[in-house]
Order: C-alpha cells, then sequence, then structure tokens
C-alpha cells in the first residue's frame, strides 16, 4: 500500500526499480528501502527470532532492532529498513543467524 | 549471628570455595557480596578456559579444573548446560621468538598431560580456515581448551552451594573485620554482624581493599580490560583465537557472538570498568588484521572488567602468617573464572588443613618476599 492522496504533500510518480524477491521478480520505486518495498508489495514477514523461528517484520526502520535482517546479494544480516533499492538487487528471506562463508 | 568462616566475594572464586567447603561438611558458611552474584570480574571475562600456559603451577591448575568443568553439570546436579564447548585454543605466533617461547610451554604442558600440539601455518588454517596466514609464523592447539559460560558455571556453584546449607548475602558490604588477640573476632557489614574466626578473601577487584581491613598488604593492584561482542552469525570459529604479541584473544561463542579482549598497556592502576573509543578502534584493528572475515560482523556492545594482577601474573592462594584464620584467593591477572575449580577445592584443603591436592607453596605470599624466586607468566593477554 502506498500513499497517493495527502491534503499536502504531493507524490510524483518516480523510477521503478526492479529487482527479485526469493527468485520473484517484483518492483518498487526510486527512493525506497529495500524494506519499505517490500512492505508496499504486502510482505509483512522479512526474518524470523533465531530461537522460535516466529516470524518477525518491519519494526524500528532505523537500522537498530535486526527485524528487517536479510541476504541481499549473498550478504547476510542486511537491515533492509535502511538501504536504499537498487535495480537488479537480488534480496532473500534469511532462514539462520546468516553464514559469512557465503559471501 | 554465628558463622564458621566468611567469604567475602560472590564471583566464581567465591562460590567455588563455599561449595568446596560445605561439600567437606562445613556448616555456617558465610558468602558477603557488595553487589549481586557474578557481578564483578566473573561476569564480564571472555569466557575463555585454557591449558596452555608458560609456568608449570598455571598448567596444573588449568588441567585440574578442566577435568572438573568436564563433569561438572553432573557432580554439581545443575539443572542446565553449563556452556561448556571444548573446540580449543589456537594460540598463534608471530615470528621466531614466540615459536621458541611456545615450543618450550608446549614441553611443559604435556609433561602434565595437556594435550597441546605445536603446528605449522597451514595446519591453523585448517582448524581456523579465516586466519590470516600473512601475519602469522605457526601456532600451538590443545584440542580440550575451550569455552564455558561465566553466568551459568557460577549459578551451577551457587545452586549447589545453598542446597548445602550455604547462606548468601547479596548488596551487602563488608566495612569492618575486628581483630583483637591476633584472631579474626567478627565481620561488620552494612546490614548484619557476623561473629567469626575465620575470612576468605575472594574480593576479586577488591582484593587489596579487603586485605587493607586486617592490615594485610596484598601486592596486587587492579586494571580495566575491555571487551566486545558482535552480533551472532552460524559457527565459523571453533577455537579460541589468541595472540600475546598482536593482542588479542577472539572466540565464537555457542550463541553465534563473538567476544574479543585486548589489553591496554597505558591502563592505569584503578578501579575504572569504562568502555573506551580507544579499545573499540584497536580491538577491530587487529581483529581484522588477524581474522579479517569477521571484519564483516556489526558490534553490538563493549564493556570492562578489573584484572587483579598480581607480581608473577600468577594467583595467590595463601593463608598469612600474620593473621591466622585469613585466607586468600586473589590476584588472578584475568584467568580466576578458569580457575575456580581448583580455587575452591585448594583454598578448602588448606583451610581444612588437609594436604593439598596440587603442592601450592609457590602460591603462597610470601612469595614475593624473595624477589627472584618468583616464575613470570608470560602468557597473558
Amino acid at each position: 500500500m502506498r500513499i497517493k492522496e495527502h491534503p499536502i504533500l504531493t507524490f510524483p510518480e518516480k523510477k521503478k526499480i526492479w529487482f527479485t524477491f526469493n527468485g520473484q521478480k517484483v518492483f518498487g520505486f526510486s527512493g525506497d528501502t529495500i524494506a519499505a518495498a517490500l512492505h508496499a508489495l504486502g510482505v509483512m514477514t522479512l526474518s524470523h527470532s533465531l530461537e522460535m523461528k516466529r516470524p518477525r517484520g518491519f519494526y524500528c526502520a532505523i537500522g537498530n532492532c535486526a527485524s528487517c535482517n536479510m541476504i541481499v546479494d549473498g550478504i547476510p544480516n542486511v537491515r533492509t529498513c535502511v538501504v536504499s533499492l537498487k535495480e537488479g538487487m537480488v534480496v532473500k528471506t534469511q532462514t539462520n543467524k546468516g553464514d559469512l562463508n557465503d559471501i | 549471628m554465628k558463622a564458621n568462616i566468611v567469604i567475602i566475594g560472590s564471583g566464581i572464586s567465591g562460590v567455588s570455595i563455599a561449595y568446596n567447603l560445605a561439600k567437606k561438611g562445613v556448616k555456617d558458611i558465610v558468602v558477603v557480596d557488595k553487589s549481586y552474584i557474578s557481578s564483578g570480574s566473573t561476569g564480564r571475562c571472555g569466557a575463555g578456559v585454557r591449558q596452555q600456559w608458560g609456568t608449570l603451577m598455571n598448567c596444573k591448575l588449568a588441567k585440574s579444573s578442566i577435568d572438573f568443568f568436564e563433569k561438572a553439570q553432573k557432580i554439581l546436579k545443575y539443572h542446565r548446560d553449563i556452556e561448556f564447548k571444548q573446540e580449543g585454543y589456537l594460540i598463534v605466533a608471530e615470528d621466531d621468538e614466540e615459536f621458541n617461547q611456545f615450543k618450550k610451554n608446549v614441553k611443559l604442558q604435556n609433561s602434565v598431560g595437556i594435550p597441546s600440539i605445536q603446528i605449522s601455518k597451514d595446519e591453523a588454517k585448517k582448524i581456523v580456515p579465516h586466519l590470516n596466514l600473512d601475519v602469522i609464523h605457526s601456532a600451538t592447539y590443545c584440542k580440550t581448551d575451550g569455552h564455558l559460560n561465566p553466568f551459568l558455571m557460577t549459578d551451577a556453584y551457587y545452586v549447589a552451594a545453598k542446597k548445602l546449607g550455604v547462606k548468601f548475602y547479596f548488596y551487602e558490604e563488608v566495612k569492618e573485620i575486628i581483630v583483637s588477640n591476633k584472631k579474626i573476632q567478627k565481620v561488620i557489614t552494612d546490614k548484619h554482624e557476623f561473629y567469626t574466626h575465620k575470612v576468605v578473601n575472594a574480593a576479586g577487584g577488591f582484593a587489596k581493599e579487603v586485605g587493607d581491613l586486617v592490615g594485610i598488604d596484598i601486592p596486587v593492584y587492579s586494571e580495566n580490560h575491555e571487551i566486545l561482542v558482535t552480533e551472532p552469525i552460524e559457527k565459523i570459529q571453533g577455537p579460541m583465537v589468541i595472540s600475546f604479541k598482536k593482542n588479542i584473544y577472539c572466540q565464537q561463542v555457542p550463541h553465534g557472538a563473538f567476544i574479543m579482549g585486548r589489553s591496554d598497556k597505558s591502563v592505569e592502576k584503578n578501579h575504572d570498568i569504562s568502555s573506551t573509543w580507544k579499545f573499540l578502534d584497536e580491538m577491530s584493528k587487529t581483529a581484522v588484521e588477524l581474522l579479517p572475515l569477521i571484519g564483516e560482523l556489526r558490534v553490538i556492545r563493549q564493556w570492562g572488567g578489573s584484572y587483579n594482577v598480581s607480581p608473577d601474573r600468577q594467583p595467590i592462594i595463601s593463608d598469612t602468617k600474620e593473621l591466622a584464620g585469613y585466607y586468600m584467593a586473589v590476584g588472578f591477572s584475568g584467568h580466576g573464572f578458569m580457575f575456580a575449580p581448583m580455587t575452591g577445592l585448594l583454598l578448602s584443603e588448606m583451610i581444612l588443613n588437609e594436604p593439598t591436592s596440587i603442592d601450592i607453596t609457590d602460591l603462597h605470599i610470601d612469595r614475593f618476599e624473595s624477589e627472584n624466586k618468583t616464575n613470570y607468566e608470560q602468557s597473558v593477554v
């Protein structure tokens, strides 16, 4: 969901940015963070708690809480709420603590 | 209140001494701490347990302590896993000088049954694949060294000691120890008075002050040693990696986080335990040089804790000739956690006039009276 109308602000149309999320080709808009783009696409589960594997979603939105950690272009534990979306990014849900050997 | 013995300090040494005494049947044991259990150096330590030392005494203390840790959960009947992980310590040598020193150390360690080995840097890389071989010469490795959770280990002793009847008094500071006729009569805290003839100084960073309470000058001082911890990741490192020359110890704990520390030569002798930018800066540079891959990790938190340092970097486990009934387990110089099982056993034997499991004449406080007699421990970060 995105805000389209606002009494004061205007939302000029921005450039589409295509990326893949868990293998699926999707898009956000220029200026989005990765997490914001996913949120707008209706993706509510960004990560899972380490012990109980419970779903974790968009939370602090300022890069502090680790709730949005995902694998981006092969790098684990990327705080997607503070990383700008770029064309062709490969974003994956992370199912473990993150493996540095994958880098 | 009457007590057979008052132990000052509820860090790992204090609870181990209390447990060992209680197990030998001593009644009315009191442990007093001005804060809470493991609130001092124990809870701030690097959580490593090793046997690779440069003095015979430290080797013996460490070996017997590891033997205990292997069975600790069962012996103490603790309801939780104490997170004892034996995946070794890898101590890297930077040059020929260290290589030669380590050769002697390994020979010494092997002589008391410690299974350490000296290995090439290629062999070291098989054990820790992300080691930067460009900055090391060789290494030594002991597979039975490892990690142990300080909070859980201390709690295990605490729970076992309580079951045996030991009484703990937290948030209570010892203010005065009354001595008359060369005998301890009373320990006065800010809340209680304990009538006792025996006192154990297990006060960690405040060991010297607890010595001053009875006019015994213990030649120890405290200094701040800082640590940091990173975010957790999947396991990539089994052993603790140490370099004395590079000034670093670094391990991945079972939870997945990396804990690392180094010492600061310019640190002042006091009770400061604050965190500094300088440490964060130097620590991260050192870690990334030796183990480049962990540079990818974020630092979560840093903290400081006191090393209680003795002149020869070996503990003082001792009674005193000046005052009968005054005992101490102090000056561990950063390694009180890993020696704790033996600290408790040896001191309980000494207090009960039993023959000690290891000859600890060399750990007596009197050793510092003759300058040349002491055997300096070099293997310390």
